[in-house]
């Protein structure tokens, strides 16, 4: 090795005066401004020492030139499928789902009611205009360019504190694409309060330098006046904005919209309705966030409105200082250099939750280390000892009051607005911990009621599609609807008598008939695969659910017993809904794009706890659903034999039939009740009120029916 | 309605030439107290009706009075039947099983049999007979409001028709039902059958088919110069000994029931053998099977107990084959079946039957075929010779007078 190393720095003396040639190098930068054809003739004569230098083709100094930094900007522009734009649909559902998160956490941070305006616009040639507006604080002038302009800028990086956002890239990566894909810059207004103007920006980030570039009012935006001269001129730059609260914005007795945010955003996109669809997205955020109202407008021209169920904001996460065993060595390095405190013990019981001077003296002994030793002198091997330490010392866990729950009344009233069932059930699990993060797992289940595919109008289906990509029909109708397996949709098609393979872009108007009445009539239910809806932090997961914790312990779940079918090792099947909520300080995220949450033994046990929770609930609904069909069908294998009996006897005997079947019939209606109050397997007497316990809906079908029909 | 009096004559006149041919069965003139009369009833038929209206009575009654109507039905199994050891026949119990209206698992067979009940009545009054397979369509239809049908197949059918014969303890053909008939007969024997004069001698090849129903009022002796009956198991051995002739060279009638004998020829042998005082001996496989077919001959079956008095025959033999046979006739062992679990298991049950338990012979004849650990069919004889059956074979049994008992 040696001699290697040293013929090395003799060559690399030697290209210092000689300049190599080969292609490589000549489409980087010069390396030196000496750069002769003849020189490197010369170098060539020597054949040995050319196929060294062939074997090597750059050198440290000619490398150190094009070694600079990388901007964050830059990284994620190239990288824009870790944020969640890898493809134009989903784009399309990152922008408006970055919006939405950030208003909602906004909102929710100043204490306001959130109202949220999704206005999603063709602008042709793929092309889709989102725009986000909310009621929240507003944002300060100064702050507008860097909080939409620059990446990794927000408050909630370095805080541990319940919030959808974490990282502060989301939404300024959002206008980076946009501003990529269709050069049209990211439009920002904001209003902080009545009286106040509106402050308007158009930013583009310079990706470069990941720092925003204002485009409007000379580098210093503009500001829009309050009152109707105000909107005039919003109305002559085409400015948006909602000034009025409620469905309706031409309603002038409406609430006026005194602060808040609008950020518009154009992009190379696609707009799609079905599964990860934008639709999908808001409907899922009206379930975890029943205290918000949202107004959807689609690009098809139709409006969507979700109320809120609720006017009471959810409890305000407290923010905590991080727990001592969730704390890595690396870290506990950098924050022994940034702290101000002087000793050991001090730092400890500041620095952490749950620290107090005894834990912190029991950590120290175990270190070997002196309470009053100052945090300057303490080196590295002791660093090692004292993280030692902290994970051998029984701390007690971290308060859990940081974390808002959505609440089992509250998921109940959020899945029975949006999901159509007959039982609905909702469980929330006393908070626990993970490496030191205080975690909250919510489960709620709806049973029963139609799918999305069965309450489809003619109209709807008729756009869908003509809309799709996808080549068969049986695809179509297996990626379109939740709920809708391979089993669902062949008993679909043949029901419809229509051929597997036909495209779905080619059928005709009869055949579409067909297949809508045979999507209304065949019972989906039974080849249903359970439909689960994740959250994290109230935001809804919609990739990779093979990826996540939450799926994961769905499937390791015996759903069995529950009264559900279930094969080995998937699903279960059921016109099911589950949604299962985790709430924490930090969720561990698989990946940036924060689609999977990631399973620490912790979570599983929770999440399996939950979801047992409820389908003990399901169980007991479903048992008792049971017996009660049982005695009907038992009342009826009787009806349906009297009449025979009676018929039979009246021509053996000449009796009176009808006189001898309501006879019967009496008996029969006295035996069936008597039935009813019978005992159960165990010899008790059945209960006919179900107990379920707190925190249970259960909705008369034909009322989910109406429900329905009035959709 | 016109029409009917017409066809109602002409059935009249029928019954009446079958009664008239059996003189135990008196024609009940006016039977107009019937109210609406298809056809004249007989006596006998009177009584089969009065017990159809009582059971469909105790359902009225039952009604009425709000109770759970039912139906105490004979258990037709081997925990219901005893051995009479001096009659040599199994009787039926008293065990019954209740059939009730108002329970899941037994609804609907309690409907079947009300509807058996009624189907039977109409084939009553109309003085008509089917087969039971002709019981089961005239009975099968949807059950309105349902996809349900009253009998999915005839096996549902079968079972309940026996039900109401035991319960209303009337033979089937009181029901005026029949069965597939099955079994053939020749030999020196001259019969009426409703009416024609049959001469079993001159039947050729094929035999006289005898009738599911075998009742005087269809079938009267009138010449028998026959010495005995053989009944062999099936078609095959009974075909071998007509060509043979055998009946003409030993005068006697040659039988068979295609297997297990079906009632028709259980009751013309017992009829045989009770009013022309013919000895009855049976030729059967050496088999579980082969000695089952002739327990039923011989004492009555199991299922069928209630009707042993007037089929069993206690005094028939059991001429072959016999275990022994392998060896005594020196067969070859290609013809020998293994024994399988199902037939061991089988052969012991039967062992262990009251009416051959404390029979020495059977008991050494059946340990000898488990020892020998196969079985034998009449048809192995075959290897020997084609007609070693018909000329050496049985006339040498007969002569030694070697049977089982």
């Amino acid at each position: 090795m040696a001699k290697v190393k040293a013929k090395r720095k003799k060559n690399s003396a030697s290209t210092s005066r000689v300049a190599t040639n080969g292609a490589v190098r000549k489409k980087k930068r010069k390396t030196s401004s000496n750069n002769g054809s003849a020189s490197a003739a010369s170098s060539n004569t020597n054949g040995a020492s050319a196929r060294k230098r062939s074997s090597r083709r750059a050198t440290a100094q000619s490398m150190a030139a094009s070694q600079r930094d990388i901007s964050v900007s830059e990284f994620f522009a190239k990288n824009r499928h870790l944020l969640g734009f890898d493809n134009p649909r989903k784009a399309l559902l990152t922008t408006i789902k970055e919006a939405v998160d950030n208003s909602l956490d906004a909102c929710e941070e100043a204490g306001i009611l959130p109202e949220i305006w999704v206005h999603v616009e063709a602008t042709g040639n793929n092309r889709y205009k989102a725009g986000v507006q909310d009621n929240g604080p507003g944002i300060l002038k100064k702050q507008i360019p860097l909080i939409f302009g620059k990446l990794l800028y927000g408050s909630k990086f370095h805080r541990l504190r319940m919030s959808r956002g974490q990282q502060g890239i989301g939404i300024s990566a959002a206008g980076m694409y946009g501003v990529l894909t269709t050069g049209k810059p990211v439009k920002i207004s904001s209003k902080t309060s009545k009286r106040k103007p509106i402050h308007y920006y158009e930013i583009q980030i310079d990706t470069k330098n990941n720092k925003p570039e204002i485009l409007n009012g000379r580098g210093n935006g503009a500001d829009i006046p309050a009152g109707p001269k105000g909107e005039t001129w919003m109305t002559k730059h085409g400015v948006e904005w909602v000034s009025r609260s409620g469905d309706d914005p031409e309603d002038t007795t409406a609430k006026e919209v005194v602060s808040g945010t609008r950020v518009t955003i154009e992009l190379e996109a696609k707009y799609q309705r079905g599964r990860g669809s934008v639709d999908e997205y808001l409907e899922q955020t009206a379930i975890a966030n029943p205290h918000v109202t949202l107004h959807y407008l689609d690009p098809d021209g139709g409006s969507h409105h979700y109320k809120r169920s609720t006017e009471t904001l959810p409890d305000e996460p407290k923010e905590i200082k991080p727990h001592p065993y969730g704390v890595e060595l690396g870290r506990l390095l950098a924050l022994l250099k940034a702290t101000d405190a002087g000793t050991l013990s001090q730092f400890l019981t500041s620095s952490f939750s749950r620290v107090s001077p005894a834990v912190a003296k029991k950590i120290c002994a175990a270190a070997g280390l002196k309470v009053r030793s100052s945090t300057r002198k303490i080196g590295r091997g002791e660093v090692d000892r004292l993280y030692e330490a902290i994970q051998g010392t029984k701390i007690s866990a971290p308060k859990t009051d940081c974390i808002a729950p959505i609440g089992e009344e509250l998921l109940l009233k959020g899945l029975h607005q949006v999901v159509p069932g007959e039982f609905y059930a909702a469980a929330t699990r006393p908070p626990n911990v993970y490496r030191g993060n205080p975690f909250q797992i919510e489960v709620a289940l709806a049973y029963g009621g139609t799918t999305a595919a069965q309450r489809i109008t003619r109209e709807t289906l008729n756009e869908l599609l003509t809309e799709t990509d996808l080549r068969t029909l049986r695809q179509f109708l297996i990626h379109t609807f939740d709920g809708i397996g391979s089993e669902a949709s062949e008993r679909i098609l043949k029901e419809a008598d229509l051929g597997n393979r036909l495209s779905p872009g080619k059928i005709a108007g009869k055949q579409i008939d067909a297949l809508h009445d045979a999507m209304r009539n065949v019972n989906i239910g039974e080849g249903q695969t359970m439909n689960v809806l994740r959250y994290a932090n109230r935001v809804p997961l919609q990739f990779q659910p093979a990826a996540c914790a939450i799926t994961q312990s769905i499937l390791n779940t015996n759903w069995r017993p529950y009264g559900l079918s279930q094969s080995r090792g998937s699903l279960p099947s059921g016109p099911v809904t589950v949604m299962i909520h985790m709430a924490s300080v930090w969720v561990p995220f698989t990946s940036e794009s924060k689609e999977a949450v990631a399973s620490y033994p912790e979570i599983q046990k929770e999440l399996r706890l939950g979801l047992q929770a409820v389908g003990r609930k399901l169980g007991m609904y479903l048992r008792r659903r049971i017996r009660v069909r049982q005695e009907g069908e038992r009342r009826n294998i009787f009806l349906r034999y009297l009449g025979e009996v009676a018929s039979a006897v009246s021509e053996i005997n000449r009796a009176n039939r009808q006189d001898l079947y309501d006879q019967l019939l009496k008996i029969a209606t006295k035996k069936t009740a008597e039935a009813d109050v019978k005992l159960d397997s165990r010899g008790r007497p059945v209960e006919e009120e179900l107990d379920l316990g707190k925190n249970v809906l259960i909705v008369d079908p034909n009322q989910v029916a109406d429900q329905l029909s009035a959709k | 309605m016109a029409k009917k009096p017409v066809k109602t004559r002409s059935k009249n006149s029928k019954v009446k030439k079958a009664s008239n041919s059996a003189p135990s069965k008196k024609v009940v003139a006016g039977s107009s107290k019937v109210k609406r009369p298809k056809a004249r009833v007989s006596t006998k038929d009177r009584k089969t009706l009065g017990e159809l209206v009582s059971m469909a009575d105790q359902v009225v009654l039952a009604a009425r009075r709000k109770r759970d109507p039912h139906l105490d039905i004979p258990t037709r199994s081997l925990s219901n039947v005893k051995f009479n050891r001096r009659k040599r026949f199994i009787e039926m119990g008293k065990n019954t099983n209740r059939r009730l209206l108002f329970n899941l698992s037994q609804a609907k067979s309690y409907m079947q049999t009300m509807l058996v009940g009624s189907g039977c009545k109409q084939l009553i009054e109309q003085g008509k007979n089917t087969s039971i397979r002709g019981l089961y369509y005239m009975l099968k239809h949807t059950i309105d409001g349902t996809k349900e049908n009253t009998f999915e197949e005839q096996s549902e059918c079968d079972p309940v028709i026996e039900d109401v014969e035991v319960l209303l303890g009337s033979l089937r053909e009181e029901l005026h039902l029949y069965a597939d008939k099955r079994g053939e007969m020749v030999g020196n024997l001259t019969l009426e059958d409703n009416g024609d004069l049959i001469d079993c001698a001159r039947m050729g090849s094929g035999g006289y088919g005898i009738p599911s129903i075998v009742e005087p009022n269809v079938i009267n002796f009138k010449k028998c110069t026959a010495k005995f009956v053989l009944h062999v198991e099936k078609g095959t051995v009974w075909q071998r000994f007509n060509e043979d002739k055998f009946w003409k060279k030993h005068n006697c009638i040659l039988t068979h029931g295609a297997g297990q004998p079906p009632r028709g020829v259980r009751r013309l042998l017992n009829r045989m053998h009770n009013e022309l005082n013919l000895p009855i001996f049976c030729l059967l496989d050496n088999d579980p099977w082969g000695y089952y077919i002739y327990s039923v001959i011989k004492q009555g079956s199991i299922n069928l107990a209630y009707e042993s008095q007037r089929m069993a025959i206690p005094k028939a033999r059991f001429i072959g084959l016999r275990s022994k046979d392998y060896e005594r006739c020196g067969l070859s062992p290609s013809v020998r079946i293994d024994l399988n679990e199902n037939d061991r298991k089988r052969a012991r049950q039967i062992m262990g039957y009251p009416w051959f338990e404390h029979k020495k012979a059977w008991q050494k004849e059946i340990n000898l075929m488990l020892k020998n650990d196969f079985k034998l069919e009449v048809e192995a004889l075959i290897s020997k010779d084609i007609s070693y059956v018909t000329e050496q074979y049985v006339p040498d049994r007969l002569a030694d007078g070697d049977w089982l008992d």
